[in-house]
């Protein structure tokens, strides 16, 4: 199994009254609650922790894109990745992603990750999400009608670009080209592998499982409530007669390691209380443009995780520490107790990539690097061997 | 001597909550012999398989093929809301078609500076009460009832896409560049109590009257006052 540190770079400094003076941490929060200085320190620090990420021995450090957001402060992932690709020399550089439909033309996310490839020597994985409604449709202004179309052919049009010995034109709906000749094109020959994170929809299981990218189930809210969307993407892999090879998947966790199970539940309560009850205030009304998910999802009666959780959350409590253990929100012990349910999670799920989160919320430089240090040193060995019977073909050539 | 008979026919063109029927401040006109014909559009009539289309001139083409599909014009055009806005655009692009046309607080020209509660930052359930002064009618509780159960939410989930699709995220479609090619007689009316697109707006649109104690879908907040209107404008 593949290790992954990922970095969701939380402003840390919410108020303690977040929650109940205002609406949502997304979309319309007020730019006020920024102070520039920490912000700035913020940058610094965390980039520092993403480089040591890799010096615990970490398989790939991963960046993502949010957009009016008080819990990602990474609107340009791409910023990020072009320092950790100078900065680092052997993890993986795991953008998940750019969100395609947001940039016209997407020829440019072509371009910008082919030079993060190049830098990086092709340690790229070039990850693809349609992204939140939060950030596309009301954030950026896209269409929700529009967005996945935009999306798929917009990715179409990078694949393209990236694969192309030659200048090409494209007519899309969207995309009109006479000239389609990015330079540069990758490092990685033909391209960097694409993973795609999502939410649960049953076109992006599909689309994961017919071109052979990896489904990245990118939750806040831990394995157990992945299941029935994993499941949803093996059953997809499986009607397109292809192998259960676990390295298709991969899946986000936070994770909280120490000596023992009472250090690590002083250490890790207040971070994980401060993201999931002041990070993760979103407004419900943020969630839900008609249009974003399709006819056939609506029909499932698919609802994306953070719309369930943003409603129901709001509509009850915030949640309490022993709800965030019971639940899975939060994966926190020993090593023993952390390598235990990680374990299980992966042979029972089938998860080759695990996305561990060990910075959230309010956590500070000195915990971050020591649950980096725990997890890479008493945890990840151990998982590493897993699955170490499949070929991983999702994996940059360069790393 | 001006003709003082309502027209035989109009075509009417409803709001961003889609086609519950023929609203009670048309109602009135046919019943005093003015047909109403409302076409029947895609998404909006909830058929499964809608798709959005990409573009808006896809959009004004798929509401005038329903439009012609119904034969009614050269004919009196009175559009709602998203209705108002389409009904704009075929008098502008289409003068042989409207000979009237009344705007009943049409999407199309949006200002930044005010741009009116977001419809869809509010969820589902809750969007109907914004667009009425006086409650929601009843004819909107149970849109697409006939279809069953299961297929019912569906077919609404359908009707909002077609008009999220149109109206985000601002609702303005250039209109206000488009404006000086209406030559026909226009009526522009708004409720005063409009929470999605400000009153302020009629000026853009050439100024109008505004109603007092409706809001946005005004034909079903205050029939009679429309009713009247409508039939002073189109007997005129």
């Amino acid at each position: 199994m593949k290790m992954l540190w990922f970095h969701l770079m939380p402003y840390p400094a919410l108020p303690d009254d977040f929650n109940k003076k205002h609406r949502s941490v997304w979309v319309d929060i007020d730019p006020a609650l920024f102070d520039r200085d920490i912000m700035a320190e913020t940058y610094d620090t965390y980039i520092e922790q993403l480089v040591y990420a890799e010096e615990c021995g970490f398989d790939a450090i991963c960046v993502n894109e949010h957009h009016n957001n008080g819990y990602g402060l990474m609107p340009s992932p791409n910023l990020i990745a072009s320092i950790l690709a100078s900065r680092t020399s052997k993890a993986a550089i795991t953008v998940l992603g750019n969100s395609v439909a947001l940039y016209n033309p997407p020829v440019r996310i072509a371009e910008e990750m082919a030079m993060l490839d190049l830098m990086s020597r092709g340690r790229l994985i070039a990850g693809f999400p349609v992204g939140t409604p939060m950030d596309t449709c009301y954030s950026y202004g896209v269409n929700p009608s529009h967005l996945r179309p935009k999306y798929y052919e917009g990715i179409e049009l990078i694949k393209q670009a990236w694969e192309s010995t030659e200048a090409f034109a494209f007519n899309g709906q969207f995309n009109q080209h006479r000239y389609v000749n990015p330079v540069p094109r990758p490092y990685q020959r033909p391209r960097p592998p694409i993973w795609i994170p999502g939410g649960g929809s049953v076109e992006t299981w599909d689309f994961c499982a017919a071109n052979d990218y990896v489904y990245g189930a990118l939750t806040y809210y831990g394995y157990k409530m992945v299941r029935e969307t994993i499941a949803g993407f093996w059953r997809q892999v499986e009607a397109h007669g292809k192998d259960a090879n676990p390295n298709r998947l991969a899946v986000t966790q936070f994770i909280g390691v120490a000596d023992t199970d009472a250090e690590a539940h002083k250490l890790y309560r207040e971070p994980a209380e401060y993201f999931f009850n002041r990070s993760l205030h979103v407004y419900p009304g943020f969630t839900d443009p008609p249009g974003y998910v399709t006819e056939a999802s609506a029909r499932a009666r698919y609802k994306s995780q953070v719309r369930q959780v943003a409603r129901s959350k709001q509509a009850s409590h915030d949640l309490t520490w022993q709800e965030m253990l019971d639940k899975g929100y939060v994966v926190v012990g020993s090593a023993d107790t952390v390598r235990e349910q990680l374990e299980a999670a992966a042979r029972e799920l089938n998860i080759g990539n695990m996305c561990a989160m060990l910075q959230f919320g309010n956590m500070n430089d000195e915990v971050t690097r020591y649950n980096t240090q725990m997890f890479g040193e008493k945890v990840a060995p151990q998982l590493r061997t897993m699955f170490s019977e499949f070929s991983h073909d999702w994996w940059p050539t360069g790393a | 001597m001006p003709d003082s008979r309502l027209p035989e026919r109009l075509i009417y063109l409803f709001g961003i909550a889609g086609n519950a029927g023929t609203s009670p401040a048309l109602q009135q006109l046919a019943d005093e012999g003015c047909e109403i014909i409302t076409p029947s559009v895609p998404g909006f009539d909830g058929v499964s398989g809608f798709v959005a289309p990409f573009e808006y001139l896809d959009w004004l083409a798929s509401f005038w093929d329903s439009i012609d599909a119904s034969a009614a014009t050269p004919c009196p055009v009175v559009g709602a809301s998203i209705g108002g806005m389409i009904a704009a655009d075929l008098a502008a692009m289409r003068p042989e078609a409207v000979t009237k046309l009344a705007l009943l607080a049409p999407f199309g020209i949006a200002d930044a500076s005010n741009p009116g509660f977001d419809l869809y930052a509010v969820r589902g359930p809750d969007r109907l009460q914004h667009l009425f002064a006086k409650g929601v009618p009843e004819a909107f509780n149970n849109r697409f009832a006939d279809r069953g159960e299961e297929d019912a939410p569906v077919a609404l989930y359908l009707s909002e896409i077609a008009a999220a699709s149109l109206t985000w995220p601002l609702g303005d479609r250039g209109l206000a560049r488009r404006i000086h090619r209406i030559t026909c007689p226009k009526l522009v009316l708004w409720g005063e109590q409009d929470e999605l697109l400000p009153p302020g707006l009629i000026e853009r649109w050439g100024g109008g009257d505004v109603v007092a104690g409706a809001g946005h879908l005004l034909e079903w907040d205050t029939p009679d006052e429309v009713a009247s209107k409508l039939r002073t404008f189109l007997k005129d």
